[in-house]
């Protein structure tokens, strides 16, 4: 089977936990079944075996251009949402995560595949400051859904008459822990990210910086979870507002990720620079 | 045949059901004099407060006799106590005691306390000695059928009543209530149980004696908290998580220059304040519920969540009936078929009858045989009556889960001679 064999039974497998999820929503059961997360492990298996096939097949580690950096992010979206889910149970994570990972998978399984070439691919940076920038984007994503799921949460309890969301949803202390974390988390692995892709910019260009929208989005990126850490740990900042800065933050986050997949596609735009 | 009589909350006031209820040191002696008097075979009585039942084995016709019982044993004429009593029999009585042991016929969908209550009363049927067959099995099976009802429905699910309410918001909002500060203004019984609530949870109470500090010293005792004047209440209110508010007081006793106050200190601004005001007239300004993490909700409020949550239930409800209704399908199909047992087994005897005298003969017809050849004639007689008796026994057993009249079964002995 080739990688693209692999990325539809990943998206098939996908669907079935997003399906199910949402149905589940509606009907207002527990969120995840057995079904759900064995079809979410099943379909993580596969999406695993697509990558490193398609990496043997590019010869390149597979981030770069719109299908293989869509079909990695998914998969460092269900790894870290694996990792939480089996850390906290709380079932509302997939009610982001699913459709977001199907979403993904569906785009990487109809992208065309990227005409790159060049020094860059060979870089050792690439797999090393893609990594560390996906899984800060994945965990900054769970702050973001935690963020979601905080201000809805504390609507439902403001409303004073429940709605869905009160019963399936984790109450405004978990949203809070959670959010905190992942956003240490994904803070921690942008910074890096950051560092590595300013090394690597010298490396490539022999330029530091050259403030593209790019880089400047994941510096204002960076900056907004300054803010939010600082007045976390400082001034015990939470709830709401915490809720608040986690989505801001995220929208610079998810800037620089189209960006980089969407605008660096085309081999022009690789040779200056990929992430 | 299983037999239901009684009256519920659905038929009745509240008052004839206590004129009619059995207490615990009465149920067994009407136990056995149902037995005596009212030619039930098997009996059991529950009686709760939104119930009194009795469930039967009788004969034909013997719901009648059983209510006539209830009546009389009270000292009361039947006829009065129409339309307040029920009867049901067959399908119908089983349908009911299953439902009855699922909560799903109690006053408060899905309420925990019925299936102890049911639990209970066949406990004193089986004591009292009037606990037969039938009646076990019906236990046996409505009590399996009620807790796959509850576990794998949410009929059981979300607070209904308004203490329970309070305490599955501050869930909502705390996770764990496990060292949250719980203060609680005034002394009243629905606020003292809304706390003992929260206390059970791992919360730490402190009471605010509003006119005497002697109340509030008892209560604090009993919750294993401290009692506080009521001079201190805007400290206090700095420090706590969970402020339950009843006093009588005809004015605000909370006011947002107090809680704004309260969280500007001591760095609170972070975690979440949940105020419950269940004094009529209000003890907290309602404009306190504008303040950035504060939760506020009067009584008004508890209730609608208390509504909401009853309307979950009932969305669980169907689920919990289709389970309950494929149990009682099963018990009865169950039920029918012990009705062809004696059937079967007759026609087994008889069988087995002709078999040893058909042997008898033609043994002294033989003379004397070897040990090996009387166990050829044993193999070859069995073999015929057991293949002649197989496929009449697969039909009745057949006919009577598909439900049987007892013409048929009554043709069956004409036909079989016996």
């Amino acid at each position: 089977m080739d990688s693209q064999l692999y990325l539809l039974f990943t998206l098939a497998f996908y669907a079935v936990g997003a399906l199910h999820v949402v149905a589940h929503a509606f009907t207002r059961r527990r969120l995840l079944t057995t079904w759900t997360v064995t079809a979410t492990l099943a379909g993580f298996a596969i999406h695993t075996a697509s990558l490193a096939q398609r990496w043997t097949e590019a010869g390149h580690f597979p981030a770069v251009g719109l299908r293989d950096g869509t079909s990695l992010m998914a998969w460092t979206i269900v790894l870290v949402f694996l990792a939480a889910y089996l850390q906290t149970r709380v079932e509302a994570l997939g009610l982001a995560v699913y459709p977001v990972a199907f979403g993904l998978v569906l785009v990487a399984n109809f992208a065309p595949a990227p005409e790159i070439g060049g020094a860059i691919l060979k870089s050792m940076f690439l797999p090393v400051h893609t990594t560390l920038a996906f899984l800060g984007y994945a965990s900054l994503f769970l702050a973001f859904t935690m963020g979601l799921a905080y201000l809805v949460q504390e609507r439902e309890l403001k409303s004073k008459s429940p709605q869905r969301f009160y019963y399936f949803g984790p109450n405004l202390e978990r949203c809070d822990t959670i959010g905190g974390a992942s956003v240490a988390v994904g803070f921690g692995f942008l910074t890096l990210a950051i560092a590595t892709g300013v090394l690597w910019s010298h490396g490539s260009k022999g330029r530091y910086w050259s403030w593209d929208a790019k880089e400047l989005s994941a510096v204002i990126a960076w900056f907004i979870y300054v803010v939010l850490l600082a007045a976390r740990l400082r001034d015990g900042w939470g709830g709401r507002r915490a809720a608040l800065l986690g989505i801001l933050g995220f929208t610079a986050v998810v800037f620089t990720f189209l960006w980089m997949t969407i605008f660096t596609a085309g081999a022009a735009r690789a040779s200056v620079g990929v992430p | 045949m299983i037999v239901v009589v009684g009256l519920s909350h659905k038929t009745s006031t509240l008052e004839l059901r206590e004129a009619l209820a059995f207490s615990a040191d009465q149920l067994a002696a009407a136990l056995s004099r149902l037995r005596e008097e009212a030619g039930a075979r098997e009996a059991m009585i529950l009686s709760t407060c939104n119930r009194v039942e009795i469930y039967a084995r009788s004969d034909e016709g013997g719901a009648e006799a059983v209510a006539r019982f209830l009546a009389t044993y009270h000292g009361r004429q039947l006829e009065d106590l129409q339309p307040a009593v029920y009867r049901l029999d067959g399908a119908d009585a089983v349908r009911h005691a299953f439902r009855v042991a699922a909560s799903l016929d109690s006053m408060v969908l899905g309420e925990p306390q019925i299936l102890g209550q049911v639990k209970h009363a066949y406990h004193a049927a089986e004591g009292a000695g009037t606990l037969g067959s039938a009646l076990n099995a019906l236990r046996n099976r409505s009590l399996a059928a009620a807790k796959r009802a509850r576990t794998e429905t949410g009929i059981g699910h979300n607070a209904v009543s308004v203490s329970y309410v309070a305490v599955e918001l501050a869930r909502k909002i705390f996770g764990q209530l496990r060292d949250k500060n719980v203060l609680l203004v005034g002394t009243g019984k629905m606020s003292s149980l809304a706390a003992r609530h929260l206390v059970e949870n791992g919360a730490r109470a402190a009471v605010v004696g509003v006119r005497t500090m002697e109340r509030a010293q008892e209560l604090a005792a009993t919750l294993g908290g401290r009692a506080v004047p009521f001079t201190s209440l805007r400290d206090e209110l700095a420090a706590t998580d969970i402020v339950i508010s009843g006093t009588g007081a005809p004015g605000v006793v909370i006011t947002r220059p107090d809680v704004e106050a309260a969280r500007a200190r001591g760095g609170r601004r972070k975690r979440p304040l949940f105020l419950i005001d269940i004094a009529v007239p209000r003890d907290i300004e309602p404009s306190v519920a504008q303040v950035e993490g504060v939760f506020l909700y009067d009584l008004d409020d508890l209730k609608s969540v208390a509504d909401a949550n009853l309307r979950e239930r009932r969305k669980e409800a169907a689920a919990a009936e289709a389970i309950v209704e494929r149990e009682v399908r099963e018990f009865l199909d169950w039920q029918r078929s012990l009705d062809v047992v004696p059937l079967l087994v007759d026609l087994r005897k008889r069988a087995e009858e002709i078999r040893r005298a058909e042997i008898d003969k033609a043994r002294s017809r033989l003379g004397s045989l070897s040990a090996e050849q009387e166990a050829a004639l044993n193999a070859a007689t069995s073999a015929i009556v057991n293949k002649l008796l197989h496929a009449p026994t697969v039909q009745i057993k057949e006919m009577a889960r598909n439900g049987h009249s007892p013409e048929q079964v009554s043709l069956i002995r004409k036909l079989l001679g016996l």
